[in-house]
């Protein structure tokens, strides 16, 4: 699987399944956490690329 | 007398519960998930061997790389190690089917036979354009279960729910 942003959001599922279901006891506060966590990777990752985008190496 | 007893029947009792967590701690890192079945936690256990095995295989399909410790780079390499290590048993049995054995150190003497063999199949995994990917899917999987160590622990005595 070549594609950064499907290994992204794949790697991004795992964790944030991960971390939601450790943390969390209820399974709507996991998805909540899960999602938030998911959010953050997702989010924060396309936002550094974008700023990034202008400095190409 | 009977307050010695009880005291007596709880501590036998305690050791029991210690034993089984050291037991389920062991066999949580060497399986992953196994360790929450061990102490009773059949569904949790599932659901973390699937994610932390998901990730542990996109590890192996993307070419990640299986570190080897290096002498040259001791701090570093042995990080990488204990962070593939992390993962018990399907770690052993990837190292066995990268390397043809389970090693996990680059020979002391780079005029060793073994120290070519093992770095060229660590150069080319590394060079591998997915290699990146895959690297950081195994490192996840095998911190992750360490990680899980911990819920296993406290799970087992009772300290969380």
């Amino acid at each position: 699987m070549r594609s950064h942003l499907l290994n992204l959001l794949i790697y991004a599922t795992l964790v944030s399944a991960y971390f939601g279901i450790l943390v969390r006891r209820t399974p709507a506060q996991q998805f909540r956490l899960g999602a938030i966590i998911w959010a953050a990777m997702v989010g924060g990752a396309l936002i550094l690329a974008f700023l990034m985008y202008p400095f190409p190496r | 007398m009977a307050s010695a007893a009880a005291r007596e029947d709880g501590e036998a009792l305690a050791g029991a519960e210690l034993r089984r967590v050291v037991i389920a701690l062991v066999a949580g890192w060497a399986v992953p998930g196994l360790g929450h079945v061990v102490i009773g936690r059949f569904r949790r256990g599932l659901i973390f061997a699937a994610i932390i095995l998901i990730c542990f295989s996109l590890g192996l399909l993307h070419d990640g790389r299986l570190s080897l410790r290096d002498r040259e780079q001791p701090f570093l390499s042995t990080l990488q190690v204990v962070a593939n290590a992390g993962v018990g048993i399907p770690d052993v049995l990837a190292r066995w089917s990268v390397y043809g054995e389970m090693v996990y150190a680059l020979p002391r003497d780079a005029s060793f036979p073994a120290y070519e063999a093992r770095s060229t199949i660590l150069r080319h995994r590394a060079r591998s354009s997915l290699s990146l990917y895959g690297t950081a899917y195994l490192w996840t999987a095998g911190l992750m279960n360490l990680l899980l160590l911990f819920d296993v622990w406290d799970l087992g005595l009772r300290r969380r729910d």
